[in-house]
């Protein structure tokens, strides 16, 4: 119990890391509280069972590190649209080209 | 006698589709949206949507330029970019379509669709572009022409289309079907109207027309009544906010911003 509780542990803290870098860095907050989770039930057991706890640890120290990155990034990132030059430049030729395909409409209501 | 009254109160209720006016929006209204992706009740800001309306003038016509562009956050654009371009030019006053395009480039993969209404012939002249590596100019062009009925619409002019309903004669529980071409497939999309109720958006607290929309044969969208369109109910019955179910967590579309309107 106590070993794959260290294992489960360790994995969502690591993949709690990984999500808080990405951009989807709000969805590391549920991993993150579930190595909280089997960390917490590891070291209960380690404890009880008085055997060492330094892999617990790093489990805890993990987490944290992803849980302090994600609030950050909630906290203070501002979300804006990237370059759209492109984006503009393709609007106004096919705005042009628009322009010529229906030069000769006549709109009968 | 009372039948007949019933008959023709009936049909007036619960046909909300009927050849009405545009009194919804106006050249120079400009609606800006929030793309959010829902996992486990987790929201994150995807992309930016935009909806914007514009007058174009030919020698012969005054059409409006419907466009909707969709943008990802600078901060997604290095794992999956999307800068999407959709646009129809319509009839200002019956919001009927003469000219469609729709240019998707989405994490790399590029698509451009035109379609070119011949509304007497009821046909629509169709160009799909893709990229290749097998030809020179790096594109393959596909022209068709597709048959269509008389009411079919591009998915831009349609979601402009609800907005010049009369929803507010309609009861609650009518419904109405728009067939929508898209990939030279015509797609019968319905709308329910499922009740009024009041939400706060970045505009305010709005009272709102809840409609379901569901499309048939359709395996994108999924769940049944998950897929909702929050519209004002005023005059400008501007769509304020939307929900719909995709194979894994659903999505959202809420407004930022909304500036032009026409009341």
């Amino acid at each position: 119990m106590r070993k794959i509780s260290i294992i489960l542990g360790l994995i969502f803290a690591v993949l709690a890391v990984i999500l808080s870098v990405l951009p989807l860095y709000k969805l590391s907050f549920i991993p993150a509280i579930l190595a909280l989770a089997f960390g917490l039930l590891a070291f209960l057991k380690s404890k009880k069972n008085q055997e060492p706890t330094h892999v617990i640890q790093v489990v805890f120290l993990i987490t944290i590190i992803a849980l302090a990155l994600a609030t950050y990034k909630s906290i203070f990132s501002v979300k804006e649209v990237g370059d759209t030059k492109e984006l503009k430049q393709l609007e106004q030729q096919r705005q042009e080209e628009a322009k010529e395909e229906l030069e000769d409409l006549i709109i009968i209501d | 006698m009372k039948f007949k009254l019933t008959l023709i109160v009936a049909l007036v209720a619960f046909s909300f589709s009927q050849a009405q006016d545009n009194k919804a929006f106006k050249a120079g209204e400009k609606l800006t949206f929030a793309a959010s992706y829902n996992m486990s009740g987790i929201l994150t800001d995807i992309a930016e949507v935009k909806m914007e309306t514009s007058e174009m003038k030919t020698s012969s016509a005054t059409l409006l330029h419907l466009k909707c562009t969709a943008t990802t956050y600078s901060d997604f654009d290095s794992y999956f970019k999307i800068r999407d371009l959709y646009e129809s030019y319509v009839n200002p006053r019956t919001v009927t379509p003469y000219l469609y395009n729709r240019e998707i480039n989405e994490g790399g993969y590029y698509k451009f669709v035109k379609y070119k209404y011949n509304h007497k012939a009821n046909l629509v002249e169709s160009l799909i572009r893709k990229k290749t590596n097998k030809t020179k100019t790096g594109f393959w062009d596909q022209n068709n022409n597709v048959k269509i009925n008389g009411n079919t619409r591009d998915i831009v002019s349609t979601i402009y289309k609800i907005r010049t309903l009369d929803i507010n004669k309609a009861p609650i529980g009518a419904s109405d079907s728009f067939t929508v071409l898209f990939d030279n497939k015509m797609t019968k999309i319905s709308f329910t109207l499922l009740a009024k109720e009041t939400i706060n958006t970045a505009i305010g607290k709005k009272e709102c027309y809840k409609l379901a929309i569901s499309v048939a044969g359709n395996n994108f969208l999924k769940g049944n009544n998950a897929n909702l369109l929050w519209l004002t109910a005023d005059d400008n019955k501007i769509p304020v906010y939307a929900k719909f179910k995709i194979a894994v967590g659903s999505g959202e579309l809420k407004i930022k911003s909304a500036t032009g309107l026409k009341n």
